[in-house]
């Protein structure tokens, strides 16, 4: 008997309940079925293996027969057990699985296995002899040009090709930035660590990184060596002896009636081992690709053939896609009764207020209104008597975003025991979503362990326990083998999280000297069949005193549920309200960091707009629409606040003895560099380097570590591993005193005493193991309200600055980004290269969310069109012109650790500086993301 | 289940009933949607399809050549600059190091209807066309016929601003016009008859001092389709344009050849009024879509830019040792317009 998935988010302390879940009831019980006698298959995935090839693998030779449909990649990933190689989009548009053919890069997923015969192939895992490092290798680390490590193999492999080419062809000479670009453009990285890609190429290239005579420099990454050999080993790479292959069967239409699933005849297949089903009672289908069933086989091939043997009886319904076909008259709700409006998962990261419905819209969501009647007195007051001041009215709309972090939510489960699981998990999360296996199974908390060494990316998206969690747990007790699910990019690009579409009908007023006098927001979210959108809260945030009437409204249609996406309502939010600042200063005719300066209380961004006005290239910037050839160069500004949170339970332990000082913690990597903000914050108690420092993390049964989500992660856990440290110091210090018999002082490395100096691996060589266990404790002031079931919000607001210069082409439509320069406020920086990379990774992904990335589905049907990373188009290397970063590290004295986080914050703001630099460029205001061609040439024409 | 088959020799490829595999970037992807089934004929152990050679003056393009080595190769680069411009822009350097020219010309659409699982379009055996009706932002402003994907082949673009001959075993010579036939047959993704092989395709000699450009239309940088993509051939006399060839992809499920601007630059002095006049003509005659009319104000733009690229361009000058002087350019035989 299984409870459902947890609705709640923050109160749970895990960010965001955006499980799909999508029932008519509630009912707790998840039905499976196991295969009688499951035998094994006449024909899969290991099928007729009927090619015989010869090839070199890294320099040996292999000999090794295929079954005719195998591809490259899953020969070396599975054959040969080489899963450095990663597949990722599966069709050849993301280079993760890129390898050497016969020395040039091609990619692996698009390669027939056969195409290999006579020929030399070269993986990751070969660039360099065994121990070794190539010179691009060795500069990824240097320069820190990766962030999760899941791309980065591909990038590797990539650049090692150009290396050796640029190198033959031009010797020490540095490439340029282009060409390393156009060398580099078959490989994508979600993270967006290109700007330290790029510096890494050039500078391997131009020989800067040739084997060093001594050992090899620690990088500023802790794990980067792991990640740029290929030896991480992700979710995805998890092979266990008996594996099942779990696939999910998914809605081929938007909205239906499930009568009965029948799986009978797919049990009956041969290599097909279980079935469970994933409707949880529910029997109304709200969207394309919403899980129906998942079917545990020996291999992927036969697992697919099983979910076609699966007989579906379906009524199928009129689906209403997209806000305008769910809010037209008579249109029918999709939730009809109060039930089913409480099975609407949850787009947010809070807890769900009851808000009332009117057909398919829920809401309003008001509670951070304050001074409402007088803010909407100042709008109509403008609309009565414009002279009297600047009021700026307009309707900004925004797209639906993916996350699709380049490893897919994948799962590994296998139960140990009757009562004991053990979860290889994509997640942002191992020590929380361990606690929602233990609650939705009914285990003890110490029988359920959740592994996550490395995770490739998340961005919000794999925060809570998931549907392909749920199945693989479900169909490895069912058939009592370990189970894997891994989502396809299809399935992906579909359940795998999304930012909700927004409408805002956003008002802002100011008396004729520019000061706010009150804003009115009305938004409307598009978030598929879930709700719980609530971003008109950043108003709030931000010009934090003037009176603000702002509410939110959901408009439920049968779409994929949202989940919570870096910086959840940001980019919308700010992408209205910086250009309708914006706006104001162009009316007032005033520089509009001045104007922000009049709205802005927040001391972070003060500094920021003292920062930027400081900017040479801010001061000097041409007046508006200079340009009027066919190339307009523009620069927008825009301003961005953001939440600090913190996980009051976060905990790091450090134990330490005669084998070295080992920090733990159940937190994970998601790219946001845990490992090293551990271990940097460890070495610098002790005096010691941070590669001094073994770390322990992703892994459940560890301490509780914080969820890596709501940028909390550092401003957890560097208190905690402080404390820790601290408390280890002390006591060496007194074991120091009794050795020695004076009492000595901490200095770098060890205890400084009267004769002399003990260092700390001195001291430990004859102690006894040693356990401290550090905290998180609260900030000086407490919080801005009390910890809620773990999670705090901070009593301050971290502060961005953003601006952008741009290029249109006023001929073709392009916007070209030239350059960004980025200030942020999140107080100390712990780790300066990696908190620079996540910062730019932010801002790159702000540029594909104002002009390339748009999820779009059939407007007649709800079927997904931009099923992979060819349609759904991401920021590639090529498109972000020069970027850096300015870090006031000033303020949150009050702070426990002075570092408040800054992952989110970095992208809410560049759409909005996009908008206000087209705007600067060409005098055309953009309402609409993305800004593709299409618009920009319509928005020129008038 | 599904049969592979590898011939050694040319012969032993033709007439065998199943797909033939070249490089395999598209066919694996379609492999995998079930958009392709039965037997795979792969042509890796097939010898001599993979050169570029020089035939009387023209040049000799093997169906098993890489767009990488196309967009690679001195002569083509010299001689024929379009073309390397074109296979240099298509998708990504991992794609276009397997991708063949073969392949490419022959390769299925992109469309997102037809490209995912349980696809039910004209193209994959369906009644209808759901681009039309749904969502058609990227598809076709020249209605051309019951599909309306864009053609997916940008070297198809580049080489219908040829003569080219492309020569199939198994089946009578080609020209481009007769590879694709008029758009009319929603079905068929070339005119080849089963179990044929494309072998290669020759293209005419260059024009003498001829400037040449290749505009991409893109929303990122680099690894995109086109929204738009041109192809222009001018040879420019004593100031004036004596011969201009104009084609262009992205907008039709064939490439065109855009007669109406040509005939605006033939005979007309080499400037700008002339590019201008002659681009502004470039979607006579288009039929656009409902969310399509965007590329007509686009194709108009990039024809252009296109023209004054070819037109700032110095006449290839070095003349690599092997190559032979080109003959004139031949009067324009039918191709699809």
């Amino acid at each position: 008997m299984s409870p459902p998935i947890s609705r709640r988010g923050i109160l749970r302390g895990t960010l965001g309940g955006g499980t799909v879940l999508v029932g008519e009831s509630c009912a707790p019980k998840i039905v499976g079925e196991r295969a009688e006698a499951p035998s094994l298959p006449a024909v899969g995935d290991a099928g007729p293996a009927s090619h015989a090839l010869e090839f070199t693998v890294n320099g040996a030779a292999r000999s090794i027969t295929v079954d005719p449909e195998r591809t490259a990649l899953e020969l070396v990933r599975r054959d040969l057990g080489l899963t450095g190689c990663k597949e990722a989009c599966g069709h050849g548009a993301c280079g993760a699985c890129s390898v050497l053919l016969d020395d040039v890069p091609v990619a692996a997923c698009l390669l027939p296995a056969v195409a290999l015969h006579r020929r030399k192939l070269v993986t990751v895992e070969g660039l360099a002899p065994a121990g070794e490092l190539h010179p691009v290798q060795r500069a990824f680390m240097a320069e820190d040009a990766l962030q999760c490590g899941f791309c980065t193999p591909g990038f590797v492999v990539a650049a090692s090709a150009f290396y050796t080419r640029w190198r033959a062809e031009h010797g020490d000479a540095e490439p340029d930035r282009d060409t390393v670009a156009a060398a580099l453009a078959g490989n994508l990285c979600r993270c967006a660590a290109y700007d330290g890609i790029i510096r890494a190429v050039q500078k391997a290239s131009s020989g800067a990184y040739e084997k060093p005579p001594g050992p090899e420099p620690a990088p500023p990454r802790y794990d980067a060596r792991d990640k740029v050999t290929g030896a991480a080993k992700y979710t995805v790479d998890v092979q266990l002896p008996g594996q099942l292959e779990g696939k999910i069967l998914r809605s081929p239409h938007a909205h239906a009636r499930v009568r009965k699933v029948d799986w009978s005849k797919a049990l009956a297949l041969p290599g097909v081992f279980g079935a469970v089903d994933l409707l949880h009672g529910g029997t109304t289908l709200r969207f394309v690709g919403q899980e129906i069933a998942a079917i545990a086989a020996i291999d992927a091939r036969t697992a697919e053939a099983a979910l076609a043997a699966i007989e579906l009886d379906l009524e199928v319904l009129p689906p209403l896609v997209g806000m305008d076909a769910a809010r037209a008259p008579g249109a029918a709700p999709v939730y009809p009764t109060r039930n089913t409006r409480k099975s609407a998962p949850n787009a947010s990261e809070g807890p769900l207020l009851p808000l009332g419905w009117d057909g398919n819209v829920r809401g309003p969501f008001q509670l951070f209104s304050t001074a409402k009647l007088k803010a909407r007195r100042a709008v109509a007051r403008l609309r009565e008597a414009p002279a009297e001041g600047v009021l700026v009215e307009g309707t900004y709309k925004t797209q639906v975003q993916c996350h699709t972090a380049l490893e897919p939510h994948a799962c590994v489960a296998r139960w140990t025991d009757d009562d004991a699981v053990t979860v290889h998990l994509s997640t942002q999360g191992v020590h929380a979503v361990a606690e929602d296996i233990a609650e939705r199974w009914g285990l003890r908390r110490d029988r359920v362990r959740v592994l996550a060494p490395y995770v490739g990316g998340g961005f919000g998206a794999k925060v809570t326990l998931q549907l392909e969690c749920v199945a693989a747990v479900e169909l490895a007790r069912i058939t009592a083998r370990p189970v894997r699910v891994v989502l396809e990019r299809r399935e992906e690009l579909t359940t795998g999280g999304l930012r909700p579409a927004q409408e805002i009908e956003l008002a802002v007023a100011t008396d004729r000297d520019g000061y706010l006098q009150g804003v009115t927001a009305r938004a409307f979210a598009d978030a598929g069949c879930s709700v719980g959108s609530t971003s008109t809260v950043l108003m709030r945030l931000m010009y934090a005193k003037a009176p603000k009437d702002i509410a939110d409204w959901d408009v439920v249609n049968h779409a994929p549920p949202g989940k919570p996406f870096r910086g959840p309502g940001g980019p919308p939010v700010f992408w209205a309200l910086e250009q309708a600042v914006d706006i104001a200063a162009e009316r007032l005719e005033l520089d509009p960091i001045l104007l922000r300066k009049r709205f802005d209380p927040n001391p972070a961004r003060n500094h920021l707009y003292d920062w930027a006005l400081s900017l040479k290239t801010w001061r000097e910037r041409q007046p508006a629409q200079s340009d009027r050839g066919r190339f307009r160069r523009g620069m927008g500004l825009a301003v961005g606040g953001w939440f600090y949170f913190v996980q009051p339970s976060a905990r790091v332990q450090i134990d330490a003895g005669p084998d070295g000082i080992v920090a733990s913690t159940a937190c994970q990597d998601i790219g946001n560099g845990t490992r090293t903000v551990i271990a940097a914050t460890v070495a610098a108690v002790l005096g010691l380097a941070p590669a001094d420092i073994k770390v322990e993390i992703g892994d459940s049964s560890l301490v509780p570590g914080p969820t890596s989500g709501g940028s909390r992660t550092t401003a957890s856990l560097v208190p905690a591993a402080t404390m820790a440290a601290e408390q280890l110091r002390d006591e060496l210090l007194e074991r120091a005193e009794q050795l020695v018999g004076a009492r000595g002082v901490a200095v770098p490395g060890g205890v400084r005493h009267p004769r002399g100096v003990v260092t700390w691996q001195q001291l430990l060589a004859g102690s006894p193991p040693l356990r401290f266990v550090g905290t998180r404790k609260r900030d000086k002031g407490g919080y801005f309200l009390p910890p809620m079931a773990d999670i705090a919000p901070g009593r301050y607001v971290a502060g961005s600055l953003q601006i952008i210069e741009v290029e249109v082409d006023t001929r073709l439509g392009k916007i070209r980004v030239l350059r960004s320069h980025t200030g942020i406020a999140a107080g100390h920086i712990v780790a300066p290269a990696l908190a620079r990379s996540q910062a730019l990774g932010g801002v790159i992904q702000g540029i594909g969310y104002a002009l390339y990335e748009e999820r779009r589905l059939d407007p007649n049907t709800g079927a997904l069109l931009t099923g992979g990373l060819e349609d759904y188009r991401i920021p590639g290397i090529g498109d972000i012109g020069e970027l850096d970063v300015h870090f006031v590290e000033d303020g949150y004295e009050r702070v426990n650790g002075r570092s408040v986080g800054l992952a989110e914050l970095v992208t809410l703001a560049p759409a909005a500086a996009i908008g206000n630099a087209v705007a600067h460029a060409t005098g055309f205001r953009p309402r609409e993301l993305p800004l593709r061609p299409d618009r920009v040439l319509q928005g020129l024409r008038g | 289940m599904t049969a592979l088959e590898l011939p050694t020799t040319l012969d032993a490829a033709l007439g065998r009933p199943g797909e033939l595999r070249a490089g395999g970037t598209d066919l694996t992807e379609r492999r995998r949607l079930d958009l392709s089934r039965g037997t795979v004929i792969d042509l890796r152990d097939v010898p001599g399809l993979d050169a570029i050679t020089w035939r009387e003056g023209q040049l000799h393009l093997g169906a098993l050549v890489t767009l990488a080595a196309v967009a690679a190769h001195p002569d083509v680069r010299a001689r024929y600059p379009a073309v390397a411009a074109t296979a240099a822009a298509v998708a990504t350097p991992q794609i276009r190091a397997r991708a063949t020219v073969g392949g490419n010309l022959l390769q299925h659409v992109r469309c997102w209807y037809y490209r995912r699982p349980g696809a039910d379009c004209l193209k994959s055996g369906g009644s209808g066309c759901p681009a039309r009706s749904g969502d058609h932002l990227f598809h076709a402003c020249f209605d051309l016929g019951p599909c309306v994907a864009p053609h997916p082949s940008s070297l198809a673009t580049a080489l219908l601003a040829y003569e080219v001959r492309v020569e199939v075993a198994g089946d009578r010579e080609h020209t481009l016009a007769s590879l694709y036939g008029d758009g009319s047959d929603a079905r068929r993704h070339h005119m080849l008859p089963p179990g044929a092989l494309l072998t290669g395709v020759l293209l005419g000699p260059p024009l003498a001092g001829e400037q040449a450009a290749y505009v991409r239309a893109t929303s990122r940088a680099r690894a995109e389709w086109p929204l738009v993509e041109v192809v222009v051939r001018l040879a420019v006399a004593a100031g004036r344009i004596d011969t201009a060839r104009v084609t262009v992809g992205g907008v039709a499920n064939l490439p065109l050849r855009l007669a109406a601007v040509e005939a605006l630059l033939v005979g007309k002095p080499a400037h700008e009024a002339t590019l201008a006049a002659a681009a502004a003509v470039a979607a006579e005659g288009a039929k656009p879509l409902t969310h399509t009319a965007y590329k007509l104000d686009l194709l108009r733009g990039a024809v252009l830019d296109a023209l004054e690229r070819a037109l700032a361009h110095t006449p290839t000058a070095a003349t690599p040792a092997k190559t032979p002087e080109p003959s004139p350019d031949k009067p324009a035989t039918a191709e699809p317009t």
